[in-house]
C-alpha cells in the first residue's frame, strides 16, 4: 500500500475507523499492452539429499504414510532433470513495481479460481501457494486425523483447528514481502511455505522448475527469486540476467507474446 | 546486549517534549512558518508535516550531536530480531551496517522518549489516535524511576511491579526472566494470550487490566489486585506503549533488507535540502519546481516510516480493540448442571474432545497434557524458525542467546484435570479460550465448531477434574476416537 499526502486526509479517517484502503491501482487503459514472462530455475550441483520427515512413533504414522512409506521431507525438491520447484517469482514492490498496473485478469472476486490448502497423508498440499490479499482460501482437511493449521507470516497469522474430512475459509488482509510458513501443530513435520501480497505477479515453480506469470503489463520490471531454503536467491546465475542482493532481476517484458527468461541455475551450495 | 547510543547527556528529551504537537506536550496547533507557505491550505496534511519535520530536526539532532555511551536506564535495541533479520535476508558472515542500530535507536528515541522521559507519539496533536489509546499522564506515571510526588502518589510503577521480570523494554527478559517458566512476555511481539478478541487483534483494556488484577494463576505472573484503579490503568496503557514501541521497531528492522547498501531508513539529506528549498524567502520558478518534486519525495519516503509502519501498523489496530470483541452467545439450557440434560451434554463435550474437536491429540486421552505435540510458543519460533538454528541444539543458537534471546523450552498442552486455569475458570473465559484459541501457543481456534458445540466441551472440560469420566452415558465414538 502506498500512500501520498493528498490521501493523508483520507488516512485519518481511516485510522479512525479502522478501515483498510487498498490502493492498488486498477487496470490502466493508457497501459500498452500486456505479456507473459516465463522461465525455469534449475539446480547446478549435486541435488541434496533429503532427510526422512520425523513421524517416529507418532500415534498417526499409519495415515501419515505416503504408498506405504514414511515421507521425505519435501522443502527442496527437485526433478530428475534439476528443475527446482517451490521457487516463489515475484514482481520486486519496492520503486516501480508499487504502482505497477493491475490487469483484469487479477481481479479477486474470480470465483473460479478458489484457492486451497488440503491436509492430505499430513503433508500440505500445495506445499507453496500464493495468495492475495482479501481473498479466501479454504484450508481442507482430506485426512481421516483431525489438523490444525497454523499460517505465520510476518503480517498474517491465522490458527484453526481443522476436523477430519472438514474445512474452513480464512482470509488474509495485510500484504507481506516474502512467503511465510503453514504449519501444524499436531503434526511437527508438516511445513508449507505461503506469500500472501496485494502484487498478483507472482509465481511459484511448477515440478520441473517453470514458472510463467500471465498479463504483466509491457516494460521494465524487476523480479525477485526467492526460496524457502535459500532466502533470496542472489546466487542464481544466466547468461542474459544478472541477479542482485534481493535476488531480484531486471526484465524487459515485451507486449507481443512471451518473454522468456530461459534457464535460471542456482548453485545447490548456496541453500542455507 | 548493544543499547541504542543515546545518551541522556547528548541530547535533552525535555526539548523535545517542549516542542508543541509532540510528545507528551500537546498544545497544538503549529504557528503558520515558512517551511507551509507552499502549500495549500489543507489542515491534516499541514499538521503531519509539522509533525515530521519536528521528527526530522529531533533525528538530525540525536544522530548528529556525537553520542557517547549509553547511560543507564535505556530501552534496549531488539539484537535478536536484527539477527534475525541478518540470517534471514543477508549471506553467512554478512552483517547489516552498525550504523543502523544507531539510526533505529535515534528513530524510537525521537518518538517514544527514554524510559526516564517518554514521550507518546502523538505526531497529529490532539487528534492523533494514539491518543484514543493512551494517556500522556498514564505513561508518565507507569514510567520513569520509582518515586512519590509531591502529592504522595506513586510514579514510576512498571520499575516498581513490573521490570523485574518484563525488562525495562518489555522484552520479557528482566533480571528474574530465565529462571521462570513460562517465561515473562516479551510484549514487542503484539501477542497476548488471555484475551476476549480473535488472533491478531490486540486485547481490549477490558482483558489487560483482567490480567493485572487477577494475575496469571499458574504461572509466576502476580496479581496486582490490591493497586488502585488508576495506578492499574496507568500499567495498561504502558504496557501497550512499550508493545506499539517495540512492535515498530521490529517493523523498521524488517524495512532493513528492502534498502540498498548505505540507504537510511529516514533520508535527512533529503529532509534538509527539503527545508533549505522551502526556507528560500522569493524562489525562482526553477526552485519552486524543485521544491515539490524534492517535497514529494521527502513526505514520501517518511510517510512510508511513519505513517505507514508506526501508526499504520503498530497504532491503529490498537484504537478499536473494543470493536473486536468476541461474541459470547448464551449456553444451552443443559449447560447448567442442575438441568436433566447435563450429562448427555457433557457426554457431547466428551466426544467433541476426541473427535471433531480434535483436543485429545494434544491435550491427551484423559486430559493430562500429554498429547503428541512438541511445539514451542510463538515468542521461541519467532526466531528458532531461521535457517540453521535447531531449537534442540544450543550450539545452533548461541548467537541468538547471546543477542539476548532465552533459551527455548517447549510448551505443554495444559493438564485438564487440575481445574486450574490461566486464563480465568469461568465458563464465558474457557469458551473464549476454545473458540479462539490461545494465541501464542499451538492451541488453535475453532471455526469448525458451533456455539453450542464449544459450550459442550466447555461443560466437559469444566466436568474433567471432578466427575468421573465413566459415569457419563455412552456416546458414539468414531473409530478413530476409540483406536487411539
Ligand atoms: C514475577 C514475575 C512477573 C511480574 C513481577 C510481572 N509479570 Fe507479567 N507476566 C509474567 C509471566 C511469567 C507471564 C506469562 C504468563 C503466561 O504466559 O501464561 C506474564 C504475562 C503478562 C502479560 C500478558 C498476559 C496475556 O494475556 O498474555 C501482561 C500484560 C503482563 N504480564 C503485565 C505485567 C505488568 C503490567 C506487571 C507489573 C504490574 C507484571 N506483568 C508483573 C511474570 C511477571
Ligand atoms: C495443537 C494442540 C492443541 C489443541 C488441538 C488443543 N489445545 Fe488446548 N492447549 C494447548 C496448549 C499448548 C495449551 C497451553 C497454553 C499455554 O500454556 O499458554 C492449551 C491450553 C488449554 C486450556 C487452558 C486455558 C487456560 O486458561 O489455562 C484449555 C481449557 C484447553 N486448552 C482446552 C482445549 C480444548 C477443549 C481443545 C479442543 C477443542 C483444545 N484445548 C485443543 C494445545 C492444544
Amino acid at each position: 500500500m502506498k500512500f501520498y499526502l493528498p490521501a493523508i486526509q483520507q488516512m485519518l479517517v481511516i485510522a479512525i475507523c479502522g478501515l483498510f484502503v487498498c490502493c492498488c491501482a486498477t487496470a490502466v487503459d493508457a497501459q500498452d499492452g500486456w505479456g507473459t514472462l516465463k522461465g525455469q530455475v534449475v539446480i547446478s550441483g549435486d541435488a541434496p539429499e533429503m532427510p526422512l520427515e520425523k513421524v517416529d512413533d507418532h500415534p498417526d504414522k499409519s495415515i501419515c504414510l505416503v504408498d506405504g512409506e514414511l515421507p521425505k521431507d519435501d522443502n527442496i525438491v527437485v526433478d530428475e532433470n534439476g528443475g527446482l520447484r517451490d521457487v516463489f517469482v515475484m514482481m520486486y514492490v519496492k520503486g516501480k513495481g508499487a504502482d505497477a498496473p493491475i490487469h483484469e485478469s487479477y481481479s479477486k472476486d474470480d470465483e473460479e479460481k478458489e484457492l486451497s490448502i488440503d491436509n492430505v497423508k499430513c503433508r500440505f498440499v500445495p506445499h507453496a501457494l500464493f495468495v492475495q490479499t482479501g481473498k479466501s482460501v479454504l484450508l481442507k482437511n482430506s485426512d481421516t486425523v483431525g489438523h490444525n493449521c497454523q499460517v505465520t507470516t510476518f503480517n498474517n497469522e491465522c490458527n484453526v483447528n481443522l476436523p477430519a474430512g472438514d474445512s474452513v475459509p480464512v482470509k488474509f488482509e495485510k500484504s507481506d514481502k516474502i512467503p511465510g510458513i503453514v504449519n501444524c501443530k499436531m503434526h511437527e513435520w508438516m511445513d508449507g511455505v505461503v506469500l500472501i501480497r496485494d502484487n498478483p505477479y507472482v509465481a511459484i515453480t511448477d515440478g520441473e522448475g517453470k514458472f510463467e506469470i500471465k498479463n504483466v503489463p509491457a516494460g521494465e520490471w524487476e523480479f525477485q527469486f526467492w526460496h524457502k531454503k535459500s532466502g533470496y536467491m542472489k546466487k542464481l546465475e544466466s547468461g542474459t540476467y544478472k541477479f542482485g542482493r534481493k535476488g531480484q532481476a531486471e526484465v524487459k517484458i515485451s507486449n507481443e507474446g512471451e518473454t522468456d527468461m530461459g534457464q535460471l541455475e542456482f548453485p545447490t551450495k548456496a541453500f542455507k | 546486549m548493544i543499547g541504542p547510543r543515546i545518551a541522556k547527556g547528548c541530547f535533552n528529551i525535555a526539548y523535545l517534549r517542549s516542542l508543541p504537537c509532540f510528545g507528551n506536550r500537546l498544545s497544538c496547533l503549529p504557528a503558520e512558518n515558512s517551511s507551509t507557505k507552499h502549500t495549500p491550505n489543507h489542515p491534516a496534511k499541514r499538521t503531519l508535516k509539522h509533525a515530521i519535520a519536528k521528527l526530522v530536526f529531533a533525528l538530525t539532532a540525536l544522530m548528529t550531536l556525537g553520542c557517547g555511551e549509553t547511560l543507564p536506564p535505556a530501552y534496549k535495541l531488539n539484537s535478536v530480531e536484527f539477527l534475525r533479520q541478518e540470517k534471514l535476508f543477508l549471506g553467512s558472515g554478512e552483517h547489516f551496517d552498525d550504523a543502523y542500530k544507531q539510526e533505529i535507536g535515534s528513530i524510537l528515541t525521537a518518538l517514544f522518549g527514554t524510559p526516564n522521559e517518554p514521550l507518546v507519539p502523538a505526531l497529529l496533536g490532539e487528534d492523533d489516535p494514539v491518543l484514543e489509546v493512551m494517556r500522556p499522564e498514564n505513561i508518565n506515571m507507569a514510567a520513569g524511576p520509582v518515586s512519590l510526588d509531591y502529592h504522595g502518589k506513586g510514579g514510576g510503577l512498571y520499575r516498581q511491579h513490573c521490570s523485574h521480570c518484563h525488562g525495562i523494554t518489555g522484552d520479557g527478559n528482566g533480571p528474574t526472566a530465565a529462571a521462570l517458566n513460562p517465561y515473562p512476555r516479551d510484549f514487542r511481539l503484539a501477542k497476548f494470550k488471555y484475551k476476549s478478541t480473535p488472533l491478531r487483534s490486540v486485547p481490549r483494556d477490558h482483558d489487560l487490566t483482567k490480567v493485572l488484577v487477577n494475575g496469571v494463576p499458574g504461572t509466576s505472573m502476580p496479581s496486582f489486585g490490591t493497586l488502585p484503579d488508576g495506578e492499574i490503568a496507568a500499567l495498561v496503557d504502558y504496557v501497550k506503549f512499550l508493545t506499539i514501541r517495540g512492535q515498530y521497531e521490529r517493523y523498521l528492522m524488517a524495512e532493513l533488507s528492502n534498502l540498498d547498501d548505505g540507504e537510511p531508513l529516514i533520508d535527512l539529506k533529503l529532509a534538509q535540502k527539503y527545508h533549505q528549498l522551502a526556507a528560500i524567502e522569493q524562489p525562482t520558478e526553477q526552485q519552486e519546481e524543485e521544491l515539490e518534486e524534492v517535497e514529494e519525495q521527502h513526505l514520501d519516503s517518511m510517510w512510508g516510516v511513519v505513517g505507514e509502519r508506526l501508526m499504520e501498523d503498530a497504532i491503529e489496530r490498537w484504537v478499536d480493540a473494543d470493536d473486536n470483541e468476541t461474541e459470547i452467545p448464551e449456553a444451552p439450557d443443559a449447560f447448567d448442571s442442575g438441568h436433566d440434560g447435563h450429562r448427555d451434554f457433557v457426554a457431547t463435550g466428551r466426544e467433541l474432545f476426541y473427535t471433531r474437536g480434535n483436543c485429545a491429540q494434544c491435550h491427551g486421552d484423559t486430559g493430562v497434557g500429554n498429547g503428541q505435540i512438541e511445539s514451542f510458543d510463538d515468542w521461541a519460533n519467532d526466531w528458532i524458525k531461521t535457517p540453521g538454528v535447531n531449537p534442540f541444539n544450543p550450539k545452533t543458537y548461541k548467537t541468538f542467546t547471546e543477542a539476548g534471546a532465552l533459551p527455548p523450552r517447549p510448551i505443554k498442552p495444559r493438564n485438564l484435570t487440575e481445574g486450574r486455569y490461566r486464563g480465568g475458570g469461568q465458563p464465558e473465559e474457557i469458551f473464549l479460550r476454545i473458540t479462539n484459541g490461545i494465541e501464542g501457543t499451538p492451541m488453535p481456534a475453532t471455526p469448525a465448531l458451533t456455539s453450542d458445540e464449544v459450550w459442550a466441551l466447555v461443560a466437559y472440560v469444566k466436568f474433567l477434574p471432578y466427575g468421573d469420566v465413566n459415569e457419563l452415558p455412552d456416546r458414539q465414538i468414531n473409530e478413530k476416537a476409540i483406536a487411539r
